[in-house]
């Protein structure tokens, strides 16, 4: 015990500025333009974190999707069931109900990146995708598209809240019960699905528990199953015999396993070490995780102390995390549509997001998405270049060709500011890459511009200055330092 | 003839690269240099009596493939006393022995069963098997159950060990959205792509101009000293990209080909991988993959269909070898991370297990059965013991297939299996 993370006090050599703002809102967000970051560096790092945290005093309010077509075919399905209708129009009622979840899940998918792109609440959206990764469901195994929009609320509810609340929530949850097979977990055939992965990805990780614990723990949690949309406890089901687990012997359910789960210490090191990871950077020191466990316990397993920790850390501002980490997909679309301000259908930043590896609401398995360099391939790195394209010229490879006219770039620029083409280089940098860049890149994006030097008088003329406004934005977005913040 | 980038074509293309890149990685000198036939550098080649153009085509069956429902032990009573449910009937059995048969699914690799270019090895796995997916298939990639750190994959491990073409960044192909950890290499070679239309990158449509921005593009993501790790992994997967990107849609495009494949994405990847064959790109090793084996409740149906998917896939994909003249070059192999657990559980599922076989197919393989079925009553908490470990397989298939040396690259020698 006693173990602390050491707090970022801002100093003369090493202070609060636009370079750690933008580093704030790129992790605890989906990044911000010039203007947000200048706000937010103007007020104290404190005020900027907490801003951040408390986001559920920001009004905010998105449509909820309507599933009432989905729930008038049901009624219909039911309707023929009780008449004894014959198979065929049986089979097809519920072929018809496939489809249209289906189609439901891709409006989940859409109207998902549209909100991150839009929400005033941009940390409470990024944890969502967070959880999104940790607490896995999706598609093929959950295919009730209701079910996930429901869990996605229920992240959005929980999403800074208590992690054991949380972690009972999602084992009642109707996705969660249907990816991993828990509604199918009776008495006398368990089915130990969910309580594996529930001890190895959810909450200690492996190392901690034995193949006997898994086995006990599924007994556990026999008749936890769900109808329509509601969690149901089966006590037909369930098997009330005595369990061991963790050592611990009694008449357990699911309840009493989180419960134990939560006795481990192992639990309280796991989700600080992932939210580390996945808000700062890779594989943390030992004395990091312990500071994070140790404000976790105290804390109960309230999830905000420990986010707090993390962005007010001296370590969180350090070099080995500021612009160290590969963006996600949907990471990199969502943070450069706000950076240009694009207007390209959803549906295409849905697909590009495909291409690049990850597939929201159909995650590769109950892993999630591997992070970091996992995220680049020869295939990924591509699309990730060609996603300029698609911003600014609106297609890309692998897409239906719909050349629309090319999106306006003027508001890209401040450009009372500008009289070279190294003021225009420089505004671009700042907006896109939010730290210098050396020399010879520097050329190299002076070049679009048509010119080899940086004091090239340099003013807004219309259609070719617009063009090369554009060659160079997509050049910047076809970098590596691009890829990363 | 052989097809890729001409030397001239690589002089206007290639060549510029090196000269703007400044300090070019070797490879791309290297690479240069052996441009105009890829299967012919004189400076690397594997040991005499192993040709240099043969290609391995791994299929990952993901999620853990249930293998006591794939080679069916329908002679054996603790069989169906284990799975009441969910037994395949002795009458539906494709047998190939007196107790052993394959799931009724599998037809179509019955008959490649049939003409010798099919070996199964049953009861494969590893000592202290791990049931997480996780780790088990990092135990697969990696090929080291100890856990001692290994950051490359075995196939990784042979591109880095001076095989033929192995400069090359398409000496690795892998057909899907993330290069898995079997073929990551210590070089940085290999490529993976789902789409060949995706897999350019263009120039935008007004500005300075296409030839322009490429010359620029070049330029900003071209390797340089003392860049930090992640910008470096990043330009050379970029130029890895770039250079392949041309060949690869090259290759793919030139080749139609008559064969029907099933319509799945898995044939798909199939065939993506016969017309680069076809096309004669520089590679030894391509990748595939089929998914959703974590077959935990109602497995009937659900397993049914990824058998008959792998079973038509590679049916499929052997004839259209046969059809290039291809066949003797290719050898596939397919694995699992691991078997399903001997009894059903309650859902009609089956929960993680440990053994199971692995299958190979190839006109230039011994067809037939190898290894031992495991006792169904002689378990180790429930689950199957295993008879030989998987490295031999991969030993065998080093060793005289690919012609490389297993000891340096698996870390220890291991037993060879026949089917070789």
């Amino acid at each position: 015990m006693g173990v602390t993370l050491r707090r970022f006090r801002p100093t003369a050599s090493d202070p609060w500025d636009q370079v750690k703002a933008a580093h704030l809102l790129n992790r605890a967000g989906f990044g911000g333009t010039p203007e947000e970051v200048a706000r937010l560096a103007a007020l104290p790092v404190e005020a900027a974190v907490e801003e951040l945290l408390n986001f559920e005093s920001v009004p905010e309010s998105f449509p909820a999707p309507d599933f009432t077509e989905l729930h008038g075919m049901e009624d219909e399905l039911r309707r023929l069931r009780r008449d004894r209708a014959p198979e065929a129009a049986l089979r097809s009622m519920v072929q018809r109900i496939n489809r249209a979840n289906i189609v439901k899940f891709q409006e989940l998918r859409r109207s998902w990146v549209r909100r991150m792109i839009e929400t005033r609440r941009p940390l409470q959206e990024k944890l969502v995708l967070f959880w999104h990764g940790h607490l896995v469901s999706g598609l093929p195994e959950t295919r009730v598209a209701e079910h996930m929009a429901m869990q996605l609320e229920l992240f959005r509810r929980m999403a800074a809240g208590n992690f054991k609340e949380l972690i009972l929530a999602v084992s009642r949850d109707p996705a969660m019960l249907s990816y991993l097979d828990n509604n199918t977990n009776r008495k006398g055939k368990p089915n130990e699905n969910y309580a594996r992965e529930l001890l190895e990805l959810f909450t200690m990780g492996v190392g901690h528990y034995t193949e006997q614990d898994v086995r006990e723990a599924a007994r556990a949690f026999t008749g936890w199953t769900f109808v329509g949309n509601e969690f149901v406890f089966r006590r037909d089901q369930h098997d009330d015999g005595v369990k061991t687990f963790l050592g611990r012997t009694g008449n357990w359910d699911g309840t009493d396993i989180i419960d134990i789960i939560f006795e481990h210490p192992a639990t309280a090191r796991f989700l600080p070490r992932k939210l580390w990871a996945f808000f700062a950077y890779p594989s943390p020191e030992e004395s990091v995780v312990e500071a994070l466990a140790a404000e976790f316990r105290r804390q109960r397993w309230e999830i905000k102390p420990v986010l707090r920790m993390i962005f007010l850390s001296e370590a969180f501002f350090s070099p080995q995390a500021i612009r160290s980490r590969i963006k996600s997909p949907a990471e990199l679309v969502v943070g450069a549509v706000r950076l240009t301000g694009a207007t390209v259908p959803d549906e295409a930043l849905v697909r590009a997001m495909d291409l690049m590896g990850q597939r929201l609401l159909y995650p590769p398995n109950v892993g999630g998405w591997p992070q970091g360099r996992r995220w680049i391939n020869t295939a990924t790195v591509l699309v990730r270049y060609n996603l300029g394209g698609l911003l600014l010229y609106g297609t890309m490879p692998g897409m239906p060709r719909r050349r629309a006219a090319p999106g306006p770039v003027d508001h890209l620029l401040d450009a009372d500011r500008i009289r070279t083409a190294g003021d225009v280089v420089d505004q671009l940098v700042a907006r896109f890459l939010q730290s210098p860049l050396d020399g010879r890149r520097r050329w190299a994006l002076l070049r679009a511009f048509g010119t080899n030097r940086e004091d090239t008088p340099w003013r807004p003329d219309g259609v070719a200055s617009r063009a090369q406004l554009r060659s160079a934005a997509h050049l910047i977005m076809s970098m590596p330092e691009f890829q990363l913040h | 003839m052989i097809r890729g980038m001409t030397r001239r074509e690589f002089i206007k293309k290639g060549m510029t690269l090196v000269a703007v890149g400044w300090t070019a990685p070797s490879f791309l000198t290297r690479t240069a240099l052996a441009v105009n036939n890829p299967w012919d550098l004189a400076q690397v080649v594997s040991r005499p009596g192993v040709p240099d153009d043969r290609i391995l085509v791994v299929v990952q069956m993901g999620g853990g493939n249930d293998g006591l429902n794939t080679v069916v032990p329908f002679g054996d009573d603790a069989y169906y006393r284990a799975r009441p449910t969910l037994a395949v009937p002795q009458k539906d059995v494709l047998r190939i022995t007196d107790d052993l048969g394959l799931h009724p699914g599998l037809a179509p690799l019955k008959e490649l069963y049939d003409r010798g270019a099919m070996a199964i090895v049953q009861g494969v796995g590893y000592p202290n098997p791990s049931r997480s997916h996780f780790r088990s298939m990092e135990i697969w990639h990696t090929a080291d159950p100890e856990g001692r750190i290994v950051r490359y994959g075995w196939i990784g491990r042979y591109f880095d060990s001076n095989c033929p073409v192995c400069e090359r960044p398409t000496v690795g192909v892998n057909i899907g959205p993330a290069m898995p950890l079997a073929l990551q290499a210590e070089s940085g070679v290999g490529v993976s792509l789902e789409n060949p239309e995706a897999f350019q990158w263009v120039a935008g449509f007004d500005g300075i101009g296409a030839k322009e921005e490429l010359e620029l593009f070049r330029l900003l993501n071209a390797p340089a000293p003392n860049e930090p790790g992640t910008i470096d992994f990043l330009r050379h997967t970029a130029m890895n990209a770039y250079l392949s990107s041309e060949q690869v849609r090259g290759a793919v495009g030139a080749y139609k080909g008559g064969i029907e494949y099933p319509n799945t994405p898995f044939a798909a990847s199939l065939r993506l991988i016969a017309q680069m064959i076809a096309g004669r790109l520089a590679t030894k090793v391509y990748y595939a993959h089929l998914t959703g084996f974590d077959t935990h409740s109602a497995q009937r149906g659900v397993h049914e269909n990824l058998l008959e998917q792998l079973a038509g896939g590679v049916a499929a994909f052997y004839r259209d070898l046969e059809a290039q003249g291809n066949a003797e070059r290719v050898l596939v192999l397919a694995f699992s991370e691991f078997g399903r657990r001997v009894a059903e559980n309650g859902s009609r599922g089956t929960d993680h297990g440990t053994a199971a076989p692995m299958f190979l197919f190839g006109k230039g393989l011994k067809g037939g059965l190898y290894g031992r079925q495991p006792s169904l009553t002689d378990l180790a908490d429930g689950d199957l013991k295993h008879a030989i470990d998987f490295r031999s397989v991969y030993a065998t298939v080093l060793d005289r297939w690919l012609g490389a040396d297993p000891q340096k690259i698996l870390g220890h020698n291991f037993e060879r299996v026949g089917f070789l």
